[in-house]
C-alpha cells in the first residue's frame, strides 16, 4: 500500500519537475524543446506502458512492455527498418517478427535504465511523438506509422549531421538502443561475424547444463 | 577450473547473505563497522576487517550474481551488471560512463588490467596535495600484498590479435609496449572479462575478498541502497538503506537501518560523494563532489587484413605508456594506449551510425581492431575534473565538462592511435566520431583529425575508471580525507575507494584502489581493536 502512494507521488512530483527543470535551462534549443515538451505533458499523448500488445508483437509474444507506449512503439515501428538497414529480414512475417522482437528488448533494456534515464528518453520520445514538434524539431511530417524506411533514414541523418549538440544527442539515444536490441541479440549475431561463445566452453562450464545443483 | 563454485558453496555452509528483495519488514542491525559497496574497495576492507575480529555489515545496492548467472550474454549483463544498465552518462549525455553495479562492483565486470599507481602519480600527489605518506617506497609494500592476495602477473599467454595490433604498430613506431599485468587464476583465455567471468578465473572481489569477509562472519546485504548516514551530534549513527525488489531497480518500500561505530563509504567516485552530498556531511570548503575525474577515452577503429575476432581472447594485455608521462607529469594532456574487447552489442553501441553504414561496419567486426587512448585528467591546472551532484530524486550524476587542454590531448590520441593502426597494416581507419569516414591512408587520415570539429556528442567519449570526489589531501580547505581515507571532520566516517584520488591514475584503477584500501583498513583495524 505504502509503495504504491509513493509511487504516485513520485511520478507526478517528477512531471513537475520535468517541466520546471526544462524552463530552467539555459541553451537555446533546450528551451524550446522544453516549452513544446510541457504541451506535450498537457495534451495528453499516450502516456502508460503499453503492457501487453497482442497486434505489435510477434504473434507468439506474450511480452509485457512496461516503458514504451502504444505510440513509442508505433515510432520504433518507423525507426527500427532504418537503423537495423538491410540487417533485417526481406520475408515479410520474419521482417514483422524481427522489428517487433528488437522493440521488446528495446523495452527491457529501458527498463533496468532505471528512473532518471528513463526521464530523459521519456522527454525524446514525447517531442518525436507530439504532432507539433514531430514537424518543428523532427522534420518529420507525416505520423510515424505512415513514415517511409527513406524518411526515417532522413531524419536520422539531419540529426547525425546537426551542429546542435542536442540533436546528435537524441540520434546516438535513439540508434545506440536499437543497435544494442538489434546486433547483440542472438539471432542476428551471424550479422557481424560472432560466432556466440566458444562450444568447448559452453560444453564444459556448469552453468549451461540444464540440471545441476545450486 | 574451478569447479566448485565459492560462491555456491558458501551459501551451503551458511554464509550470512541476504537478498533485500526477500525483506517484508523493516529491520534494525548493528555491527562495528558498515562498509557501504563491495567493489575493490569495499570488498578489501570487508575481508581485512573481518578477519581481525571486527563484526562487519556489507551494503551493495547492485545484486549477487555469480557462476550460475555469468554465460557470455551480452545482453543481459549489461542489463543487471552495471550501472543504469549500461546506460550511464554525464549530465549533458556525452560521455558514456561504464560501471559496475553488483556484488563485487566494477570488478566482476573489467577487464583485470591491474597496474601499480605510476611513480610520477604518486610523487606528484606528494608534491602538489602533501600526500609525503603515499610514496612509491611507502606504497611498494601494499602493492606487492595486493598482487600476491589477487594472483596480479603480466599475462603469459600470447596477446590476442586485438592486442597484438597494438604491440605490432608501436614496435614498427619505435613506441613504447608492454604486457599487462591480470588478476587471474587458471584463465581459459575467452575474452567475456566484461559480462562476468564464466570460469571464476578473474581475482575480482566477487570470489576473493568478499567471500573472505563472509568466512569472517561478515553479513552482505545486497539488492539494499545506502540512502542516507544520519548523525548524532559530531558522529554517524547510523545508515538508512532501502530494501531493492527482485528486478534490481525499484525500491520494495522496505527499510533498513544499519548502526556501527564505524562507516566506511566504497561506493565509488560517483555513488560515494553522492551519500555524502545526500547525508548532509559537514563541508566547510565545499569539497564533496569536486574534482572528479573520468580517464576521457575515444577510440579509433581498424579493418585489418588478417581477422583479429576482437571478441575472443583475452580483452586487455598489451599497453603503452609512451604518450603518457612524455610531456611531464602537469604537462600537455598525456594518454595510456590499450585496446577494448568488441563484442557485438558493445561494437554497436560504440560504432555510431545506422543502416546500411551500420551493417557493413558490423560485417567487419572479425576483421576489425580497437584502440583506446586514456586521457590522464586532473594534473593540469585546466584539468579540474567534473561535479558530482544530485539529481532532484537524490540519484548522482556527473557533470563533466571537457576543457581545450582535454580536447587538444583527445586530438593528439586520435593522431596516435591511427598511426598505431595503420603503422599494423590497417587496410583502413575510423574515428568513433560522427564527422569521420574511413580512410585508406595515414594522410587522409591524419588530415581529417585535424580539420573533425572536437566537439561534445560528435566525439564519442567513453569513461570505464571514475575517480575522485572526495580527494584526500593534508590540508582540510582542499580535500576531503586524509591520506588514511579518514574524513576531516567526522570521526567515525573513512572512504576507501576511488573517489579519494586527488587526480585520476594514469592507468586502469583497481589495484591502486586495492592498495589503498588495505593500507588504510590495516590502521582502520589497528584503530577500532584498540
Amino acid at each position: 500500500m505504502t509503495s504504491r502512494t509513493d509511487e504516485t507521488l513520485h511520478q507526478s512530483d517528477a512531471n513537475g519537475l520535468d517541466r520546471r527543470s526544462f524552463l530552467k535551462a539555459g541553451l537555446g534549443g533546450t528551451l524550446l524543446l522544453g516549452t513544446v515538451s510541457m504541451t506535450v505533458g498537457l495534451t495528453g499523448c499516450a502516456t502508460q506502458p503499453a503492457g501487453m500488445v497482442g497486434d505489435t508483437s510477434s504473434p507468439a509474444s506474450n511480452y509485457q512492455f512496461r516503458f514504451l507506449t502504444a505510440d513509442d512503439i508505433a515510432l520504433f515501428e518507423s525507426l527500427v527498418p532504418a537503423i537495423a538497414g538491410p540487417g533485417l529480414p526481406e520475408q515479410p512475417e520474419a521482417r514483422r517478427a524481427a522489428i517487433a522482437g528488437t522493440i521488446e528488448r528495446i523495452d527491457s533494456g529501458i527498463h533496468k535504465f532505471g528512473p532518471a534515464n528513463q526521464k530523459e528518453l521519456r522527454r525524446l520520445f514525447d517531442l518525436l511523438n507530439f504532432g507539433l514538434t514531430r514537424v518543428t524539431i523532427a522534420r518529420v511530417w507525416s505520423s510515424w506509422p505512415n513514415v517511409t524506411t527513406d524518411e526515417a533514414h532522413a531524419f536520422l541523418e539531419r540529426w547525425r549531421t546537426s551542429s546542435i549538440g542536442l540533436f546528435n544527442n537524441g540520434y546516438i539515444a535513439l540508434t545506440k538502443i536499437s543497435n544494442v536490441a538489434f546486433y547483440g541479440y542472438e539471432e542476428n549475431w551471424h550479422l557481424s561475424g560472432y560466432p556466440g561463445p566458444p562450444q568447448y566452453a559452453v560444453d564444459a562450464l556448469p552453468q549451461f547444463k540444464q540440471t545441476r545443483s545450486a | 577450473m574451478q569447479l566448485k563454485d565459492r560462491i555456491a558453496q558458501g551459501y551451503e555452509s551458511g554464509w550470512n547473505v541476504t537478498d533485500g528483495a526477500t525483506l517484508t519488514e523493516n529491520q534494525i542491525y548493528e555491527a562495528d563497522v558498515v562498509i557501504i559497496g563491495t567493489g575493490a574497495g569495499g570488498g578489501t576492507t570487508a575481508e581485512i576487517l573481518a578477519q581481525s575480529g571486527l563484526s562487519v555489515i556489507l551494503v551493495e545496492e547492485g545484486r549477487l550474481y555469480y557462476q550460475k548467472d555469468f554465460k557470455m550474454d551480452e545482453l543481459a549483463s549489461y542489463a543487471n551488471l552495471y550501472q543504469e544498465g549500461m546506460s550511464r552518462v554525464t549530465k549533458d549525455g556525452a560521455i558514456a560512463i561504464l560501471q559496475g553495479r553488483c556484488v563485487g562492483g566494477s570488478t566482476t565486470v573489467n577487464w583485470t588490467s591491474s597496474f601499480r599507481t605510476p611513480e610520477e602519480t604518486l610523487n606528484h600527489w606528494a608534491d602538489r596535495f602533501g600526500l609525503d605518506s603515499l610514496t612509491p617506497d611507502a606504497m611498494a609494500p601494499w602493492f606487492d600484498g595486493r598482487e600476491q592476495r589477487l594472483n596480479i602477473e603480466p599475462w603469459t599467454v600470447d596477446p590476442n590479435p586485438n592486442n597484438d595490433v597494438l604491440r605490432q604498430g608501436c614496435e614498427k613506431l619505435g613506441y613504447s609496449w608492454k604486457v599487462i599485468p591480470r588478476n587471474v587464476k587458471g584463465c581459459w583465455n575467452l575474452g567475456y572479462c566484461g559480462v562476468g567471468c564464466p570460469t571464476n578465473a578473474k581475482q575480482g572481489s566477487l570470489i576473493t575478498t568478499v567471500p573472505g569477509a563472509l568466512e569472517n562472519n561478515a553479513h552482505l546485504f545486497h539488492g539494499l541502497r545506502a540512502e542516507k548516514l544520519i548523525f548524532n551530534q559530531d558522529r554517524i549513527e547510523h545508515l538508512e538503506a532501502s530494501a531493492m525488489s527482485a528486478d534490481g531497480v525499484t525500491p520494495s518500500g522496505v527499510t533498513v537501518t544499519l548502526k556501527a561505530r564505524h562507516f566506511v563509504a566504497a561506493a565509488s567516485a560517483i555513488g560515494s560523494p553522492g551519500l555524502l552530498l545526500r547525508s548532509d556531511i559537514p563541508d566547510p570548503y565545499d569539497r564533496i563532489g569536486k574534482r572528479s575525474f573520468i580517464h576521457p577515452v575515444n577510440v579509433t577503429v581498424a579493418e585489418m587484413p588478417e581477422k583479429v575476432d576482437p571478441f575472443y581472447g583475452a580483452p586487455q594485455s598489451i599497453y603503452s605508456d609512451h604518450f603518457n608521462f612524455s610531456g611531464g607529469v602537469d604537462g600537455p594532456a598525456g594518454y595510456k594506449l590499450e585496446v577494448p574487447p568488441m563484442h557485438p552489442a558493445m561494437a554497436a553501441g560504440v560504432i555510431p551510425n545506422h543502416g546500411k553504414a551500420q551493417a557493413e561496419s558490423l560485417a567487419g567486426l572479425p576483421w576489425t581492431n580497437a584502440v583506446l587512448a586514456l586521457i590522464r585528467d586532473g594534473f593540469h591546472p585546466e584539468s579540474q575534473g567534473g561535479t558530482i551532484g544530485l539529481r532532484d530524486d537524490g540519484s548522482p550524476y556527473l557533470d563533466y565538462p571537457v576543457t581545450d587542454y582535454l580536447w587538444e590531448g583527445l586530438r593528439r590520441a586520435f593522431h596516435t592511435m591511427a598511426e598505431v593502426q595503420f603503422a599494423a597494416g590497417a587496410k583502413r581507419v575510423r574515428l568513433m566520431h560522427l564527422d569521420s569516414d574511413w580512410y585508406t591512408s595515414l594522410a587522409d587520415c591524419k588530415a581529417a583529425i585535424d580539420k573533425v570539429p572536437m566537439e561534445l556528442h560528435r566525439v564519442r567519449l567513453f569513461t570505464a575508471h571514475q575517480m575522485g570526489g572526495c580527494g584526500m589531501g593534508a590540508k582540510p580547505e582542499e580535500s576531503v580525507v586524509n591520506a588514511f581515507g579518514e574524513h576531516h571532520h567526522i570521526s567515525n566516517l573513512s572512504v576507501h575507494d576511488a573517489s579519494i584520488f586527488p587526480t585520476s591514475i594514469g592507468a586502469n584503477p583497481q589495484l591502486s584502489v586495492y592498495a589503498l584500501a588495505a593500507r588504510n583498513s590495516a590502521r582502520l583495524a589497528n584503530k577500532l581493536k584498540g
